[in-house]
C-alpha cells in the first residue's frame, strides 16, 4: 500500500460573497451559498469549473455539478455532518493518489439561518438527531429532543466529573475564539458594528449568559448563520500550475465511534483519537510538530474534547492550550481557531469547511488580507492540524497541513 | 385514557416486542446474546459484539447508575415545552450498557447537586403513554 502523504495539495479556498446573519433578511438558498463560493474559488486560482473532475459536497454534489455543466469523474456525496468536508479532503486525496482524477472541487453551502426564517428553504445540521436512526425509539425524540446542544452538554457534564474540569476552563476556549474574531472583519461576532453582541467577552461573560442546557451557556454554543465556502485540490504535479500557492496535504484521516450519543462509550472521547493517527501516521508528523490548530467548535466542549483526542493536550488536561489566553491573539501557545471559530466567526449548521478555508489562508501567508483579516490574525505557523467533528461527537475527519517549501 | 401529552415512541415490535410488553407490566426487558452472553442496548436483530443473531430477553433489575445528565431549559416539542426545565440522562445499566432517558424529582434549579450524584443508584419508572406504549423514565434511589 503506497502512502497518499503529498500527493495532492489545496491550491484555493473561499467563501461566498456574504456570510453570516444578515442574509437570512433576503433568504438565500443553499445553492446560491454553493455556487457563489465555488465561482470565487475558481477566479482565485485561475481555473474554469469546467476544468473541475470530481465534486465532493456533503449531500448535494448532483446538483453542483449540474448547475456547473460539470461532468465529473468522480462523484462523492458523503453527508455525516459538520466535519464531512475534512472527509470529502481524505476522499479527495486518495482519489487523487490513485490516479482516477487530478483536480477536485470540495463545496458546502448552507442557508442554516435562513432555514429558521424560511422554512424549508435550507437545511440544519445533523447534530439534533435522526429519527430514522435504528435507535430513534430510546434515544432523545420521546424525551424532547431538539438539537445539538441537548446532547452535547451530556458530555460537558461528563467531562467537568470525570477530569475535574470546570465551566471556566471551558469558557476561556470562547474567549480565545472571540479574541480571533475581532480580528476578523468577516466575523459576525467581530464587533459592536458587525453585531450588537460581537467584540470582546470575558470567561465571566461567559459564564453569565443564560443557561442553554446545563452546563452548557449561550456564549459556549456556536452561531446558526449562513454560509458557503470552497476549496480546489489538485495533484502534487499540478499544485504549482496556478495563480495561489498550494498547502500540501501531509496527512488524512477519518473515523466514527457511533451516530447516536446513545451509543457513545466514554462521553469525554471522540473517534479523533482514531482518526488522529491515521493522519499523524500518513504524515509521518506528531501533535508536537503542530502549529496551528483548527479545531470543530460546535461547542466549547466539543473543542476541549478534540484537542485531548488528538494528543495537543493530555486526557483531562485541554485547559492548558487555553488559560491565559495562550491560544489567542499574540499567545505563547498553539493558535487555535484563528478566523473566530463557529463559536464567533460563522457556523451554517456544517462547519467543517471553514477550519478549510482558514487553515489554507493561514499557511499561504494570507489570513490578514484586510478582507477576511487585519494586523495580528497572520501566524506563523507552517504546520496545522485540522479536525471536523459530526454529529452528537460523532464522525471525525483529521488532516495534517504543510505550507509550501 | 392517559393524559401523556410528549411525543410518544413508535414501536418496532419486530425488533424491540419484549421490551414494550414488558414495560406494560413495569419489567425492564433487556436483550442478550445467547452465544457471548453480553447485553446491548439499543435492541437490534445481531449482537453487536460478536454479531450472533441468537438473542434473548430477559427481565433485568431496573437499576444502574446515573453515568452523565443535563438540564434542559428550551425544549420546543409538545409537552416537554410546556414542562419547563427537565433533567435528561444517561445510565449505566447493572445489567450492561446504557440508556438514555429523563430523571425524575431532582431540583432542576440546583444543577451542582445533581452533579454531585454521577454514579449514584438510579431505578427505572415506567410512565403510561396508551395502552400499547409504556415509555422509560428513571429516579433517584432513595
Amino acid at each position: 500500500m503506497t502512502n497518499p502523504s503529498m500527493a495532492a495539495a489545496i491550491v484555493g479556498a473561499a467563501e461566498s460573497d456574504e456570510i453570516g446573519f444578515a442574509l437570512s433578511e433576503k433568504g438565500t438558498t443553499n445553492t446560491q451559498l454553493h455556487i457563489e463560493a465555488i465561482s470565487n474559488v475558481c477566479k482565485q486560482v485561475g481555473i474554469s469549473p469546467s476544468e473541475i473532475e470530481g465534486v465532493f459536497s456533503a449531500g448535494f454534489t448532483p446538483q453542483i455539478a449540474e448547475y456547473l455543466h460539470i461532468r465529473p469523474k468522480y462523484i462523492d456525496g458523503t453527508a455525516v455532518g459538520g466535519s464531512s468536508f475534512e472527509l470529502h479532503v481524505h476522499h479527495a486525496l486518495a482519489a487523487i493518489a490513485a490516479g482516477v482524477i487530478d483536480v477536485a472541487l470540495v463545496s458546502h453551502g448552507e442557508s442554516g439561518r435562513s432555514a429558521r426564517k424560511n422554512q424549508g428553504r435550507g437545511t440544519g445540521g445533523r447534530g439534533g438527531g435522526d429519527p430514522w436512526a435504528p435507535g430513534a425509539a430510546f434515544s432523545g425524540g420521546p424525551y424532547g429532543g431538539w438539537g445539538a446542544p441537548f446532547n452535547y452538554a451530556h458530555a460537558m457534564t461528563r467531562h467537568l466529573h470525570q477530569w475535574g474540569s470546570t465551566k471556566e476552563d471551558f469558557a476561556q476556549i470562547a474567549v480565545s475564539a472571540r479574541d480571533w474574531a475581532t480580528l476578523n472583519p468577516r466575523a459576525v461576532m467581530h464587533s459592536k458594528e458587525t453585531d450588537p453582541n460581537g467584540g470582546p467577552i470575558t470567561v465571566q461573560d461567559v459564564l453569565d449568559s443564560r443557561l442553554i442546557a446545563w452546563p452548557l451557556s449561550l456564549l459556549d454554543v456556536c452561531l446558526v448563520t449562513d454560509h458557503g465556502g470552497a476549496v480546489l485540490i489538485v495533484s502534487a504535479e499540478k499544485a504549482h500550475s496556478f495563480k495561489t500557492p498550494p498547502v500540501w496535504i501531509a496527512g488524512a484521516g477519518e473515523s466514527m465511534g457511533h451516530w447516536d450519543m446513545l451509543e457513545m462509550d466514554d462521553l469525554t472521547l471522540t473517534s479523533a483519537v482514531n482518526s488522529g493517527k491515521t493522519a499523524y501516521q500518513m504524515a509521518g508528523m506528531g501533535p508536537g510538530e503542530m502549529e496551528l490548530g483548527m479545531i470543530y467548535d460546535s461547542f466549547t466542549v466539543t473543542v476541549g474534547i478534540t484537542v485531548e483526542a488528538l494528543g495537543l493536550a493530555p486526557r483531562g488536561g485541554f485547559m492548558e492550550l487555553f488559560e491565559g489566553g495562550k491560544s489567542g491573539p499574540g499567545g505563547s501557545g498553539m493558535p487555535i481557531n484563528t478566523n473566530g471559530g463557529g463559536l464567533s466567526f460563522s457556523h451554517s449548521g456544517m462547519y467543517g469547511m471553514m477550519l478549510l478555508v482558514e487553515a489554507y489562508r493561514q499557511l499561504s501567508g494570507t489570513a490578514e488580507d484586510g478582507v477576511n483579516g487585519i494586523a495580528g490574525k497572520q501566524t506563523s505557523a507552517q504546520t496545522a492540524i485540522v479536525n471536523g467533528t459530526g454529529g452528537s461527537l460523532s464522525t471525525t475527519g483529521t488532516l495534517v497541513l504543510v505550507a509550501d517549501q | 385514557m392517559t393524559d401523556y401529552n410528549k411525543p410518544i415512541p413508535d414501536p418496532d415490535p419486530y425488533t424491540s416486542g419484549p421490551f414494550w410488553e414488558g414495560a406494560k407490566e413495569g419489567k425492564l426487558m433487556l436483550p442478550r446474546c445467547n452465544d457471548c452472553n453480553r447485553v446491548h442496548w439499543y435492541p437490534r436483530i445481531l449482537c453487536p459484539f460478536c454479531y450472533s443473531r441468537s438473542i434473548s430477553w430477559f427481565e433485568a433489575s431496573g437499576e444502574g447508575t446515573l453515568y452523565s445528565f443535563a438540564v434542559q431549559q428550551r425544549a420546543f416539542a409538545p409537552g416537554w415545552a410546556e414542562e419547563g426545565p427537565y433533567v435528561t440522562c444517561f445510565i449505566d445499566l447493572n445489567e450492561g450498557d446504557r440508556m438514555f432517558g429523563v430523571l425524575l424529582d431532582v431540583d432542576v434549579s440546583k444543577p451542582e447537586d445533581i452533579f454531585a450524584k454521577i454514579g449514584s443508584k438510579v431505578s427505572i419508572e415506567f410512565v403510561k403513554a396508551n395502552d400499547d406504549v409504556h415509555v422509560p423514565y428513571w429516579k433517584l434511589a432513595s
